[in-house]
């Protein structure tokens, strides 16, 4: 009998890659969908075609789905598993509804931390974390969706998820707790932190996907850098081992420039504020990497360029108000909350004029 | 800039001006009550705040507090209050903060306020939305008695026969909820209210001054906001601004007449 997963969000990762790791000849799947206008493209339908990108070409598989509801409309009572991908603001919302599920929840959040958040929200022990190391575009190119407007391409990723769930089967990895923390230091720090880097810088040139950027050699050389940064710190302060680190960092140079990919700027650059977090990929990071003695100079360039970036119909677009609306100093401190004796601070302080003409330059 | 822009730089400025004179208060004048004071700081950081917006809207008409209050038939007005709670900050209680707004035919459109105690800078646009530094603001429902209110009222100037029914008021709201405070910063209150911390905040005869940022603070966040001008000349304004449910309460358990919201 096949296993039922309800599967919270029906974006990029929830339709556009968890069909290819728990596919729906072995289980039966369905989304809870917040946004109207996506949850009416899957009404009146039970399939639709997803994409993977597999060497220099796509492969696509029919993903047969059961329902897709609108928040509210499921009973967590009757599915097998539950898997969330909604976003780190919007799962904790999820508490009082996962506290009702007496299945597993595996959490694909970007956000170690939120298991154990959610945990002590619902009382619940079985609620795990998931890593799927993959790039997944939330669109496709006008040619497949012309075919299927709920396509989306997605690359062939590796998916970890903490040994507890093993019982859901699938092709993911179940791992101990070390082999995870190794895992998420590499996918935070190696992949997060130069992934929306790499968009920010892109988003100043005005692109729309992240590999138009990664062709201009001073966006790629930045990007490389910030990589180099955060692999140096992570190397030394979790002893993770070079050969590891050094593949893992191609990987993810090679996942970045994928022309097939299309990976949206506005998809992973959204929301800067919460990467700009003071324990998050771009602050966070780089305080670890001064904790570790290793300059992120490459990522201070990052921080910078998520401070302008510019997009109306961002959740955080009012970062650009206050950008124009504060000294350097006041902005650092009042906004991101730093404090003027830190040596981050200090860095970005010092550097904030030569920082913001060198981007300058990199937008023309 | 824009005005929102300038509102922010302006309130930045004369809040770093107040936190670095924070203790060091040397002149204090009483004005219309021992409550209403009005020290040395208080005109630096107005003239800052004043000097910031004339210097990108050179033709604009400002009110303020302590500066001009000629309205000269203005339709679009900044409204500044350099110091809101300038009894605490003599007083060194650190519940106090600028408060900046630009008001259009008698409805605020945009509000900013700043504590430079806590770093907490509050701002909002018409049909923009409201924020606290990083994150967009949106209030909860709460049922009065599970929440915090504020009452701020001065009656001292307006009407003091009837002082007690504001007491009277203030002491019942106090019994239905977890507490009625009395902050000392009415522009607080608003924002507080527009973050969560208060379930209901009520005002009779503030001044717009002190409440014009706060009130369009609390609406942008989605309080359910009313106020009324219940005296132009003297800048005198009632309110009641709550989350839906502690609202629809207090006007079923009190009668509320005497604040002129509606």
């Amino acid at each position: 009998m096949k296993k039922k997963i309800l599967i919270y969000g029906a974006g990029a990762i929830g339709r556009g890659y968890i069909p290819w790791i728990f596919p729906s000849e072995d289980y039966k799947l369905s989304f809870v969908e917040n946004n109207k206008e996506l949850r009416e493209k899957f009404q009146g339908r039970n399939e639709f075609i997803t994409y993977m990108v597999k060497g220099s070409r796509y492969e696509q598989i029919v993903c047969k789905f059961e329902d897709c509801f609108a928040p509210g409309e499921e009973d967590v009572d009757s599915y097998d598993a539950i898997i969330t991908a909604v976003g780190p603001r919007q799962v904790l919302l999820l508490a009082p509804i996962l506290s009702k599920a007496r299945c597993p929840v595996i959490l694909f959040e970007n956000d170690s931390g939120l298991s154990l958040e959610l945990r002590n929200l619902t009382k619940k022990k079985d609620i795990f974390f998931g890593i799927p190391d993959v790039i997944t575009s939330n669109t496709a190119p006008n040619e497949i969706l012309l075919i299927d407007p709920l396509s989306v391409v997605t690359e062939e990723g590796v998916t970890y998820i903490e040994e507890g769930a093993s019982s859901l089967g699938g092709h993911v990895s179940y791992v101990s707790a070390s082999e995870m923390k190794k895992q998420w230091m590499a996918k935070l720090y190696i992949h997060n932190t130069p992934h929306c880097i790499a968009a920010y810088l892109g988003s100043l040139k005005g692109f729309d996907f992240l590999h138009e950027g990664m062709q201009i050699k001073s966006i790629y050389t930045i990007v490389q850098g910030a990589m180099r940064e955060m692999s140096q710190t992570i190397v030394k302060l979790y002893n993770l081992d070079n050969d590891f680190v050094d593949w893992y960092s191609d990987k993810e140079l090679y996942r970045f420039s994928n022309i097939l990919l299309h990976d949206p700027i506005s998809r992973v650059a959204r929301e800067p504020f919460r990467k700009l977090g003071l324990r998050d990929r771009l602050i966070g990071a780089s305080q670890l990497s001064l904790s570790a003695g290793v300059i992120p100079k490459n990522i201070i360039l990052g921080i910078l360029t998520a401070f302008s970036y510019d997009q109306s119909k961002d959740e955080d677009a009012h970062i650009k108000i206050l950008l124009n609306s504060l000294n350097p100093n006041d902005f650092l401190e009042i906004i991101i909350g730093l404090k003027s004796h830190e040596a981050l601070f200090r860095l970005i302080s010092s550097s904030w004029q030569i920082s913001m003409k060198k981007l300058g330059e990199i937008s023309k | 800039m824009t005005k929102i822009q300038v509102a922010i730089n302006a309130a930045v400025a004369a809040g770093k001006l107040l936190e670095n004179h924070y203790g060091m208060v040397k002149e204090v004048k009483s004005k219309e009550s021992l409550r209403d004071v009005v020290s040395n700081v208080d005109k630096i950081a107005e003239e800052t705040a004043i000097s910031i917006i004339k210097d990108n809207f050179k033709d604009s008409t400002i009110i303020s507090e302590e500066g001009d209050q000629s309205l000269q038939n203005s339709k679009e007005i900044w409204v500044v209050d350099a110091l809101d709670g300038t009894v605490n900050y003599i007083h060194q209680f650190p519940y106090y903060c600028v408060s900046i707004s630009y008001w259009v035919n008698d409805k605020p459109k945009l509000g900013v306020v700043y504590n430079p105690n806590s770093s907490e800078l509050f701002y909002a646009e018409k049909h923009l939305g409201a924020f606290l530094n990083q994150k967009r603001l949106k209030i909860r429902d709460c049922a009065i008695n599970e929440g915090l209110t504020a009452m701020a009222f001065s009656g001292k100037a307006y009407n003091p026969d009837e002082r007690y029914k504001e007491f009277d008021i203030f002491g019942k709201v106090n019994d239905l909820s977890r507490g009625c405070l009395r902050t000392g910063s009415a522009a607080l209150n608003l924002c507080y209210l527009a973050d969560g911390r208060f379930s209901l905040v009520i005002g009779k005869a503030n001044k717009m001054w002190d409440i014009g940022a706060g009130l369009i603070i609390a609406e942008e966040a989605a309080a359910n906001v009313n106020f009324r001008i219940v005296d132009k000349e003297n800048f005198l304004i009632d309110y009641l601004a709550a989350v839906p449910a502690s609202k629809r309460l207090i006007e079923s358990k009190l009668d509320l007449s005497f604040i002129k919201y509606n």
